[in-house]
């Protein structure tokens, strides 16, 4: 499995809390795939509290992907709500959960506060 | 765009045909049968013996039915036809069709019926445009079935239509070969199916579940009696306002839709046909409108909203944490983010707006538990009004595009390019601080400042709250007020400067409250003044501004909903009367349109129009257009939740008579509310 994948759900089972909100609750199965394998990430989401494990259950949703398509949800590169709808990722189980891993991926690189725009004379029209 | 089209729906998936229910989309005639955002049919066409069909009449049993009384042929003024055909359709999560041919003569009839289809697969956002697929079509017979699909990479969209009687099935339509005996018939059921498939040929919503319930025609008949039986009732003197109010509810029925994310709630797509869709704004006004006759929309709103509430900095989405969507969509253009619609925030007043909502439920319903629910989504909403909706750092919420491509320049709620403008028609420069924004915001901060005392336990950031929306109605007051006028700007520019064009929107800042009171009586008096009061309700754009146009889509033409948010500011500041007027005044142009207000129509004076002119490309129905008349319905009664009990303090324009309100659901169970035309206006009238 890629490093990226790794580093992304030890982040998350430390700094997770910090992304969902406190009444976020239930369970996410990623089925990442690559070379032919399948590398199951199990994610617990108890009152905003974040568990992690290599577990192959049942869950909530099931979030199917290639790897290295994984990975770039990850760096914030490819966002997941139009990715499921161009099938780039497929899912079962309860939707909420792919417009939760809005909140879990890192922001598009380059992103911008909306005074930086309105500082910067070039933004200014 | 073609007003007449005739239109059934299910909440966000519909069908538009021309009068004889047959469809033939181009870019000006958006026809078609609709879902997922995708156009699943745009041809669908009719035949007996090859001739077209002529309407003798139409039947509307319910909002998702309709039924056709045809005869081949151009219509002449002398009809005898030996044959005709009833087309009764419906659309219940798909599309179904019945076609009953009668043969009147006494002698048997050979007939071919055929129907041509074809599907373009539209996004629905480009279906008025012209509009070049990236991907392939394909069409193919299989079991007597026929389909025509799209495919581009992965993303795939199929149409497949089946028929119950046998026919003769090509790549661009169906064949029947028919004998009727005399005086006998023959009938057939055709179901159109828009799947929407993944690599493997099955629906992703097959795998989505819990799922949303299976939908049929009866089960939605019996689910609009039960949310009918549910909402009070309402009689009135003037029966414009009770047929209105008919339409209205049912309108508020038909729109709802459950969202995948929310398989078991419901609650109001924005309108047809532009924006069939999850909308913050329309979702918000809309249920905002509707708290005294149906709260559960509002509930399912702050869930919807709440759930999709911005989390990261996104430039191409116009997202930054704690904002409210704009717009959610579906369809292939989004898919491949060449639009930036899922979602896409760019709404500088979706936010202020969400805490709006919070508190006026609770205020209605006492339901605490909710303000509770989703105190942390609040919480990042009133957050980013400072630090992201005030872009220059002084207080006030602004709005810039980030996306510059595909994104919207004016991001509230007049968005078209050209709203925002001054006197003359010059064009402000960015960032834009439009008035009613600084008064949205105003508001979500007092209410926030009672939810959070109230029910967060937080007294030291409802007295934050309270400062700072003291601090803003100061400041306010002093830097948009135009001198010369006597009203409040449009907007401030970047560089300060006053936009300074007489608008609407001056009625919303009564509505929020930020109004000083010594200056309310002049907001009134242009109001209902002859520059922007047209005879039928509030020019969006006073005539006389540089880019006033009586057909423009937010200068100069008159929005229902609009209207009602202004009459329940004018309420606020005690001008019953002037409420009064825009409330008769917009049933009398309900009226015009059997109940149905459209999204907008156009601002010509009355004295020239004999009636309200529809604004071409006008949504209805849409939802925040059937949601003033509620509104208003709440402003003649004068109803407000005050502690645990319902006031009602009636203020009825002459015409209206009485008006009864019965079983008015909140946090007080149910109570009814009467008015009755003031006696000594009575008696004025009678010398």
């Amino acid at each position: 499995m890629s490093e990226t994948t790794r580093k992304f759900f030890d982040a998350l089972e430390r700094h997770g809390h910090e992304r969902v909100l406190k009444k976020t609750n239930g369970t996410i199965r990623f089925d990442l795939e690559h070379d032919h394998e399948v590398d199951h990430w199990f994610v617990e989401i108890c009152g905003g509290a974040v568990r992690v494990s290599q577990r192959n259950s049942d869950a909530d949703a099931v979030i199917r992907a290639d790897s290295a398509f994984f990975d770039r949800m990850v760096r914030g590169e490819a966002k997941p709500l139009p990715a499921w709808l161009r099938n780039e990722i497929t899912s079962e189980g309860q939707f909420r959960f792919i417009v939760l891993l809005e909140r879990l991926f890192a922001p598009p690189p380059g992103a911008r506060h909306p005074r930086a725009l309105a500082r910067d004379p070039g933004g200014r029209r | 765009m073609k007003t007449d089209l005739i239109r059934i729906l299910d909440g966000n998936i519909f069908v538009l045909s021309d009068g004889s229910g047959d469809m033939e989309a181009k870019p000006s005639v958006p026809c078609g049968f609709f879902s997922f955002d995708t156009r699943f049919l745009s041809v669908w066409r009719l035949t007996v013996n090859g001739e077209r069909m002529s309407a003798l009449a139409r039947d509307d049993p319910s909002y998702f039915e309709v039924r056709f009384f045809l005869v081949p042929g151009a219509p002449t003024h002398y009809v005898d036809a030996k044959v005709s055909v009833i087309r009764e359709r419906s659309v219940a999560g798909s599309f179904e069709e019945q076609l009953t041919v009668f043969n009147h003569s006494g002698e048997p009839a050979d007939l071919i019926v055929r129907l041509d289809a074809d599907s373009d697969f539209f996004p629905l956002i480009v279906v008025g445009q012209p509009h070049t697929p990236r991907g392939r079509l394909y069409k193919r017979v299989e079991n007597g079935r026929l389909h025509f699909g799209y495919e581009r990479d992965t993303f795939r969209r199929e149409t497949v239509i089946s028929t119950t009687e046998p026919a003769q099935v090509d790549e661009r339509g169906l064949t029947y070969h028919i004998r009727i005996g005399p005086h006998g018939r023959w009938t057939t059921t055709l179901h159109v199916r828009g799947l929407v498939l993944r690599p493997d040929g099955q629906d992703v919503r097959e795998h989505v579940y819990p799922g949303r319930h299976r939908r049929n025609r009866s089960r939605l008949q019996g689910d609009l009696q039960q949310w009918l039986g549910k909402a009070p009732q309402l009689t009135c003197d003037w029966e414009p306002l009770e047929r209105t109010y008919r339409r209205c509810m049912v309108d508020l029925a038909a729109l709802r839709f459950s969202p995948l994310t929310l398989p078991a709630e419901a609650m109001p797509a924005a309108g047809l046909p532009w924006n069939a869709t999850l909308t913050g704004r329309d979702s918000i006004f809309t249920s905002l409108q509707a708290l005294p006759f149906a709260s559960d929309l509002a509930v399912a709103t702050l869930r919807m909203l709440g759930i999709d509430q911005g989390a990261v900095l996104d430039d191409f989405r116009d997202e930054e944490p704690g904002k409210i969507l704009r717009e959610f969509r579906y369809g292939e253009l989004v898919a491949f983010e060449e639009r930036p619609q899922c979602p896409y925030y760019g709404a500088a007043d979706t936010t202020p707006l969400y805490v709006i909502l919070l508190d006026e439920y609770e205020r209605w319903t006492g339901n605490a538990a909710v303000v509770r629910e989703f105190e942390d989504e609040a919480r990042a909403a009133l957050h980013w009004i400072d630090e992201y909706g005030d872009i220059m750092g002084d207080g006030y919420v602004w709005y810039q595009r980030r996306n510059e491509k595909t994104g919207l320049e004016n991001q509230c709620w007049k968005e078209s390019g050209h709203a925002i403008s001054f006197r003359d028609g010059s064009l402000p420069g960015l960032p834009r601080a439009t008035c009613e924004l600084q008064g949205y915001a105003y508001d979500a901060k007092i209410r926030g400042a009672r939810l959070a005392r109230q029910f967060w336990n937080d007294p030291a950031y409802a007295d934050r709250l309270e400062r700072e929306a003291a601090e803003l109605k100061q400041r306010f007051n002093r830097d948009f007020w135009v001198a010369d006028g006597e009203y409040y700007a449009l907007a401030l520019d970047g560089d300060g400067r006053q936009v300074d064009a007489l608008s609407s929107n001056i009625g919303h800042l009564l509505w929020s409250g930020i109004v000083e009171e010594s200056r309310a009586a002049k907001i009134a008096e242009h109001l209902l003044g002859p520059r922007l009061f047209c005879g039928w309700g509030v020019r969006s754009l006073a005539e006389g501004e540089g880019r006033y146009n009586p057909l423009g889509y937010h200068v100069g033409t008159v929005f229902p909903f609009d209207n009602a948010f202004i009459a329940w500011g004018l309420r606020r500041y005690g001008f019953t009367h002037e409420a009064g007027h825009i409330a008769e005044k917009i049933i009398d142009a309900a009226d015009f349109f059997q109940g149905r207000l459209p999204e907008a129509f156009g601002g010509y004076d009355r004295k020239v129009v004999t009636g309200p002119v529809p604004y071409p490309a006008a949504n209805s129905p849409q939802a925040s257009a059937t949601g003033a008349p509620l509104l208003l319905v709440r402003t003649l009664l004068g109803l407000e939740p005050y502690g645990d009990d319902l006031v009602v303090e009636p203020a009825l324009p002459e015409r209206f008579g009485r008006v009864e309100l019965l079983d008015i659901p909140g946090r007080w169970g149910r109570v009814d509310a009467m008015g009755s035309v003031d006696q000594r206006t009575q008696q004025t009238a009678g010398r």
